[in-house]
């Protein structure tokens, strides 16, 4: 299971990166914002992203929508993990098909659930 | 023109057409001089006015040489000691995680010795241990003893190490702190300036600004006060199930 994060603050993806190895997702790679983001995913081999919302370049509800409308990575899970807390965000991020939707500050314990329930899913639906 | 002014007037020039029909001159050249009369006073009027605004307009040259002054030094300024926030901050979550990283894996030796040991221990009361094996597990108790002491020395240093680096919160909060006092004096002088200039252009502009609804904002600072913004990831949950999520 490869897993890329994408968040503008270092320490942000370092606080991911450390959680997920703590779950046991030891293979992850690393993208400061949406555009440095796409090339890896197309390039292929990601199985699961992880993206803040408000980053510099291009933003993270925008390679959601990237994301979804590209034939290859359209069924990449996406979980959003970002600071932005408005209910409209929320609901545009839904409609854009997203996985799950994590507001800062969280906890190991968010992570965990809403992980495993994103792969509850995808087992149910296959 | 005020309207006892203008029955002056009326009245001085209605006398005035009098006069001249009448052949008055004296009488006429009086009624022209009352008309002008009144109207040097209208103009007194309005140039006592201009000359009022003008007075009021140099008083506030003073108020926009401070709103100068705050962006040409105060502003370069506070745009360093923002980025001083942001590198701080970002230096001190780095260190707080290696000294993380460092006292993880010390915490994991100790419990896996602990739960080998013990479980030697344990065979060893049961007398199901053979007497190599007892040696065997003397060995081990007698390096792990020294090395849980070595072991809490460092787990106890790395911990001294995050407790310090959380001390940008202090330095970085006396930043923050002078930081709102310039933008509530920024703006202050705003408010005036907009109060003395641009009162009839404070309502237009109101009406044509349009809102991006799903604009990031980042951290919300007021969430408890506003409806439009979820409080904690419950109330994100409680949202997206309402989706059908």
């Amino acid at each position: 299971m490869k897993i890329l994060i994408v968040d503008d603050f270092s320490t942000m993806r370092r606080i991911i990166k450390n959680l997920l190895r703590d779950l046991g997702f030891n293979n992850t790679v690393e993208a400061d914002d949406g555009l440095t983001a796409l090339p890896i995913l197309q390039a292929g081999g990601i199985d699961f992203l992880v993206t803040d919302w408000n980053m510099p370049g291009m933003q993270g509800i925008d390679l959601l929508k990237t994301v979804r409308a590209d034939e290859k990575l359209s069924s990449l899970p996406v979980l959003m993990v970002t600071a932005e807390t408005k209910r409209e965000q929320i609901i545009t991020a839904a409609q854009a098909g997203v996985n799950g939707y994590i507001v800062k500050p969280f906890t190991a314990a968010t992570l965990k659930e809403k992980i495993d329930k994103i792969f509850e899913r995808i087992e149910a639906q296959q | 023109m005020n309207p006892t002014n203008e029955a002056i007037q009326l009245e001085a020039a209605r006398a005035l057409v009098n006069a001249l029909e009448a052949g008055d001159k004296e009488e006429s050249a009086s009624q022209l001089a009352l008309l002008t009369q009144t109207q040097e006073s209208d103009l007194f009027h309005q140039v006592g006015k201009l000359t009022r605004e003008l007075h009021e307009a140099l008083n506030n040259f003073n108020l926009d040489n401070r709103l100068a002054d705050l962006t040409a030094n105060d502003m370069p300024n506070t745009r360093e000691r923002l980025n001083y926030v942001i590198r701080t901050t970002e230096e001190a979550a780095h260190k707080t995680l290696s000294y993380i990283d460092k006292t993880l894996p010390l915490a994991s030796e100790l419990k896996q010795t602990a739960e080998k040991i013990n479980a030697s221990w344990h065979r060893f009361r049961m007398r199901e241990m053979t007497a190599d094996e007892f040696r065997s597990m003397s060995k081990e108790i007698e390096s792990y003893l020294p090395s849980v002491t070595s072991h809490s020395d460092q787990i106890h240093a790395n911990l001294s190490e995050m407790m310090l680096a959380q001390g940008f919160q202090d330095l970085t909060g006396q930043v923050i702190s002078q930081v709102i006092n310039l933008v509530e004096e920024v703006e202050d002088n705003l408010v005036r300036l907009i109060k003395v200039s641009g009162k009839q252009k404070e309502h237009n502009n109101n009406a044509n600004k349009t809102v991006d609804p799903i604009k990031a904002e980042g951290p919300q600072i007021n969430q408890e006060n506003n409806i439009n913004v979820v409080n904690n990831q419950d109330e994100v949950d409680d949202l997206l199930s309402s989706l059908g999520f």
